[in-house]
This record gives structure tokens, sequence and C-alpha cells, in this order.
């Protein structure tokens, strides 16, 4: 029987403040953050509350439901998984680029691409708990475009969830929209060697 | 005021990234009727040249370098209408045709690049992002650019630079055009491989890059 897909929501969002620093270009010995920088990067954070809309949908197939990529070969069920924080964010740093706020746009850049990585960090930890509850033992977290998973693997991950039921769709050089989204699967195994996972 | 010390100021007000100083003096320049010229040559200019020093000697970031050229943005909005009234054309430091190659809508770090290199002089046409490859030589060829800028943020899309390379050849235009490119997937091995002439790491060194090759 084929698996459904679920929608993961009521995700919270928090900051490490030293990567944004770092995504906005500021090296480790620079952490020492001074006006008016600081304010533009407290600024820009308050305007998170409703410009992030963070919501994952995802699907837990059996090995034999999957399109058997090697990728997933050994794997007793994958998970694949669609995370986005939505596309209103990215309107406003385009909003922002158009009238010369070139910092704004890139520090809220950064915070969009930092709650992207959340929500896909946060959605990762539920499934990987979904697997240890059914004993099996999760590998980690890997996109299309990594490793020995083609970037045009996408279209088998938006074939088998509907990505357009939270926002996201696919474009024909595999690229999805809202920018600030991620993909994902997780391998889960039964044998726990061949989990790479720590946590 | 002497006229050095507000050219020391319009200097200085662009060193510290502050546009409403930055604003109030080209308004001022308007007003006293300096000569335009030597205010962004002597005033504004030096202000980012001496950020990209400051960049080069790891005091300034990123942050730093696109408040700079929001301030250069800002005052030469203020001159550039009277400089066109006047028909004074600014010293170009070279034409540059830039753009987000198709298929890819990324864009932040594309203007980023357009606005650092227009803060430095250079004349820039920044064609958007999802540009069809065709276009950029076809723009370049038409307002007889030194530069294009390709950039790329996948690996599907990082193969259009290659393809402007190979419309360059085929019209006979590559060793007249110059050839840059940038993007999270590229790095200096994909630019030697494909045979394009620099490759920016960051906005800062794309910047360098198209400097040191205009220098020649």
């Amino acid at each position: 029987m084929a698996s459904v897909a679920e929608k993961i929501e009521n995700l919270k969002v928090e900051f490490d403040e030293k990567r944004i620093l770092r995504l906005i270009g500021y090296k480790a010995k620079s952490m020492e953050l001074k006006d008016p920088v600081k304010k533009l990067i407290d600024e820009e954070k308050q305007k998170l509350d409703h410009l992030l809309h963070p919501v994952s949908i995802y699907t837990i197939l059996d090995y034999e439901e999957t399109n058997k990529h090697p990728i997933f070969s050994d794997a007793e069920k994958v998970a694949l998984c669609i995370c986005t924080i939505g596309l209103e964010l990215e309107e406003e740093i385009k909003e922002l680029m158009s009238e010369n706020e070139m910092l704004r746009a890139l520090i809220l850049d950064s915070l969009g691409s930092e709650a992207t990585e959340e929500v896909a960090v946060q959605s990762d930890r539920i499934l990987a708990e979904k697997a240890r509850e059914t004993g099996l033992w999760p590998s980690k977290r890997f996109s299309p475009g990594y490793g020995k998973w083609d970037i045009r693997e996408q279209r088998y991950v938006f074939s088998v969830l509907p990505g357009e039921s939270i926002g996201v769709r696919l474009t024909e050089s595999c690229m999805m929209i809202p920018r600030k989204s991620v993909s994902f699967r997780i391998n889960f195994y039964k044998d726990k060697k061949l989990s790479t996972r720590k946590k | 005021m002497s006229k050095e010390d507000t050219l020391v100021r319009m200097e200085k007000a662009i060193i510290e990234g502050n546009k409403q100083e930055t604003e109030t003096l080209a308004k001022e320049a308007l007003g006293q009727k300096m000569d335009l010229l030597e205010v962004i040559e002597k005033g504004y200019a030096r202000g980012i040249q001496m950020v990209g020093d400051l960049w080069e000697r790891g005091e300034y970031f990123l942050p730093e370098l696109i408040t700079s050229a929001e301030c250069m943005k800002a005052a030469m909005s203020i001159l550039q209408p009277e400089l066109e009234k006047a028909q004074i054309q600014t010293q170009s430091r070279g034409k540059v045709v830039i753009g987000t190659v198709e298929g890819d809508i990324h864009d932040i770090g594309k203007n980023l690049v357009a606005s650092m290199l227009a803060a430095n002089g250079f004349d820039v046409i920044d064609l958007g992002a999802d540009v069809k490859l065709e276009t950029f030589v076809e723009k370049a060829e038409e307002k007889n650019a030194d530069f294009i800028c390709l950039s790329a943020l996948l690996t599907t899309t990082m193969l259009g630079q290659k393809r402007v390379i190979e419309i360059l050849k085929e019209k006979n235009l590559r060793k007249r055009i110059k050839v840059l490119v940038g993007g999270a997937p590229v790095n200096q091995k994909w630019a030697d491989d494909i045979g394009a002439d620099g490759y920016g790491e960051n906005a800062m060194k794309a910047v360098k890059v198209v400097q040191n090759i205009s220098k020649g």
C-alpha cells in the first residue's frame, strides 16, 4: 500500500547568531558586531514573525515502493521530505533590493537560509525518531545534488510528494520555488552498522 | 568649507557607510556648482578605493562593502541627472554585462557583484536572472561590452556558463569579451576547465578580478 504524505507544521525557528554573521560575510575573529550592521540585523529579525511560514511534508516508503535508486539500496524504508519557509520572505528581499537596501536584503536572505536549514534540521529529527520508533536505524539526511544522488532526482522526490500542497514547485532545472526550500531523504536501516548517524 | 574639506568628507562618508551624509554632500555639491567629475573621482571614488583596501587588509567585511556601495549608488543617483544634463561623461573603468543564467532565478549574489562593480566605476548592464544564454552575447555585442559576468547557483545551470563561452567563440567574440563566472557550485577549477577568464569567489574578489583584467 502506498504511504501517504503528512505535514509538519508549527515549527519554531531559532537562530544561531554566529552562523548569521558568517553567512553575511564576517570571519570568525570579527564577531564583535557594531552598529549600523547590528541594528540592521535586529530590525530585519523583527520582520521574521510575519515573513516566515515554516512547513514540511514527508512520506515514508518501503524500499519496494521507491524507484530503487542505488542510493536507497540496503534500506528497509526511505523517508522523503520537502521543507520550506514560504515565498513571503523572498518577496521582501526583492523589495529591499529594488530600494537599494542591499545589506538589509543580504541579512534577510541569510536569516531565510538559516531558517530553512532549521526547518530541515527539525524535520530530520522528527523523521529519525519515527525510524527509531519502528526499531530501525536512520541514516543522516541527504539532499538531491549531493554525493551520488543527482540533482535530477528532485523530480522523483516531487513525483512522490505533493510539493504544491505546501506551496513548493520544481522548475525544469530542478530548482525549488520558493528558493528557501530544502528536500532530503533519510534511509531507515535494519542493521545499525549501516547508519552513520550519531544522534 | 573649502572644496578640499568637502571632498574629504565625501570620502569619509563612503568609508563610514553614512548614506545620509553622502546624500547631503552630493546635494551641496550641486548647490555649490562644484566640478562633478572631481566630486566623483576625488571624493566618493577615493572612499570606495579605501573601502576596497580595508577589505584587503581584513579590516572590512562584506556588510561594510555593501553599505559603501549603497552610499555610492545614492550619491550617483543625485549626481547622474546633472551630469547627463550637462552632457558630461564619467570615466568608465569598463563595460560589464551581468546576469544569472537561464533556468536559475538566484539573484542576490549577482546583484551584489553588480552594485560593487558600479560603485567601483564600471558601467554595468544588469540583465537580471534567468537570462537566455544568447542574450548575454547579443547584449555584450550590442553595447560593446568588455566583460560578461555569469552567475549560476545550481549544478544544472552552471553548464550555461560553458555554453556562453562557446557562443562567444562561434561568433568570433571570445578574444574581445572577457568572461567571469561565479556562484555557489562554481570554483576556480570549473572556471579553468571551461576557459573563463576569471572566477569571483565572492563579490569583492569578483571586482578585483575584473579590475585586474581590465588593467591588463
